[in-house]
């Protein structure tokens, strides 16, 4: 065994621990594990999904931001972990939002009730919403109940840490600000012209501290995890930038794109 | 059984719940899951129905027996009874949902009220989710197709 490959070979295992670390347990290509869901935790979904519901209705809004704490990313300084597009439909709401296939490398979008959009066993039962500019909801509620229309800048190739200026992979939360971009701005065809509609209304990605063997051991262990769109200067530095929830949260705010502050639901 | 997989949000485990429909007067025509997704394999677990069952027996029981087990062409369906009054219910489990409940005649479910409706348990684990009309607008589960 030469040394070289001795010393890839500890780098990887570290790596992994380390993915481990910032990622919940999943190995690259690997379908879903099975495993029972709880009738307390079914119970705590199905309360939050209500008391979301009451939440939206009291905002009076038609579209909002909506996010849930998925998973513990305090490490990172981020409380939500995912973001989608909630509308009002008749007497109900629903979410529109982008995800990742049991840890594969594609995603898709889905239309879901609150309930299943709380039914993760989340790392906390709470919400965060944020209603949207008047403006910007009137135009994205046709374009929410049009799946041709929605589905115009969804790449399937999915990257968890997906680079926001690249058009190699889309995570969630990419899908959601350039869809938010074509929705608002009519010249918007394609990626790339979303992602310069970002540029130009001041969108901020979060920049992620992640050293070589961490991007090892996770490129090496998940099938969505890339780091290959991220511009080398910028990775071989550990800095990966990404789309977040909260800059998200934030950009709204910067851009003007909210209707008020967001607020928590428990 | 309610099939969960593991792997991090957001991923497509939001969307494996089973739940239960109640057809009748009341049913709610847009709620529940009713596509199996083609994304995972996992994912084809979602629906189970309550066919029929008299209107305080969800609400008024605690336990229920599972007293029939029957293969049909939508799935299998379960015959609970209450112990107390013998009253009987059905519920249709898709077979994805169904493979994975290790139920059979004799098996003790738990039924715990929310507001939303009834979990239908095993123990601590939940096997079926069976809405009220509350419940029915929390539910959705579409694929979007380009």
């Amino acid at each position: 065994m030469s040394a070289l490959s001795a010393l890839a070979r500890r780098a990887a295992a570290v790596g992994l621990l380390l993915a481990a670390a910032l990622w919940p347990p999943a190995q690259a290509g690997q379908a879903c594990e099975a495993a029972a869901a709880s009738v307390d935790s079914v119970r705590q979904g199905l309360a939050l999904a209500e008391a979301t519901a009451a939440a939206l209705d009291a905002s009076g809004a038609q579209v909002l931001l909506l996010g849930r704490a998925g998973q513990d990313l305090r490490a990172h300084g981020l409380r939500w972990s995912h973001l989608g597009l909630a509308y009002r439909d008749g007497d109900r709401w629903r979410v529109l939002h982008k995800l990742n296939h049991c840890g594969a490398g594609d995603a898709a979008l889905y239309r879901q009730g609150l309930a299943q959009f709380f039914f993760d066993q989340p790392w906390r039962y709470e919400a965060v919403a944020q209603p949207l500019a008047p403006a910007l909801q009137a135009a994205l509620l046709p374009l929410l109940h049009d799946d041709a229309r929605a589905s115009t800048l969804d790449e399937p190739r999915y990257s968890l840490v997906a680079y926001p200026w690249a058009q190699t992979y889309q995570q969630s939360n990419q899908w959601l600000i350039e869809t938010l971009a074509l929705a608002a701005e009519p010249a918007v065809h394609n990626r790339l012209q979303a992602q310069a509609w970002l540029r130009l209304t001041d969108y901020r990605p979060t920049v992620l501290a992640l050293g070589p063997l961490t991007r090892l051991g996770a490129r090496l262990s998940r099938a969505n995890v890339a780091f290959d769109d991220h511009p080398n200067d910028q990775r071989f530095a550990d800095r990966i930038a990404t789309v977040t929830a909260e800059s998200v949260l934030d950009w709204v705010q910067r851009a003007g794109l909210a209707d008020g502050v967001p607020f928590i639901v428990r | 059984m309610l099939i969960r997989p593991l792997c991090p949000p957001p991923c497509l485990s939001a969307a494996l719940l089973a739940t239960a429909l109640l057809l009748g007067p009341a049913a709610p025509a847009a709620a529940g899951p009713t596509e199996p997704s083609q994304a995972s394999a996992a994912s084809l677990a979602p629906v189970a129905l309550l066919l029929a069952a008299p209107p305080l027996l969800l609400s008024g029981a605690s336990q229920l027996t599972v007293v029939a087990v029957q293969a049909s062409a939508e799935g299998t369906v379960w015959v609970l009874e209450r112990a107390s009054d013998g009253a009987q219910a059905s519920v249709q489990l898709s077979a994805t949902v169904a493979q994975g409940a290790s139920v059979v005649v004799g098996t003790a479910l738990t039924v715990s009220a929310v507001a939303t409706g009834w979990l239908l348990g095993q123990g601590t684990q939940l096997l079926a989710f069976v809405p009220n009309e509350r419940g029915a607008r929390l539910l959705h589960h579409e694929r979007v197709m380009r």
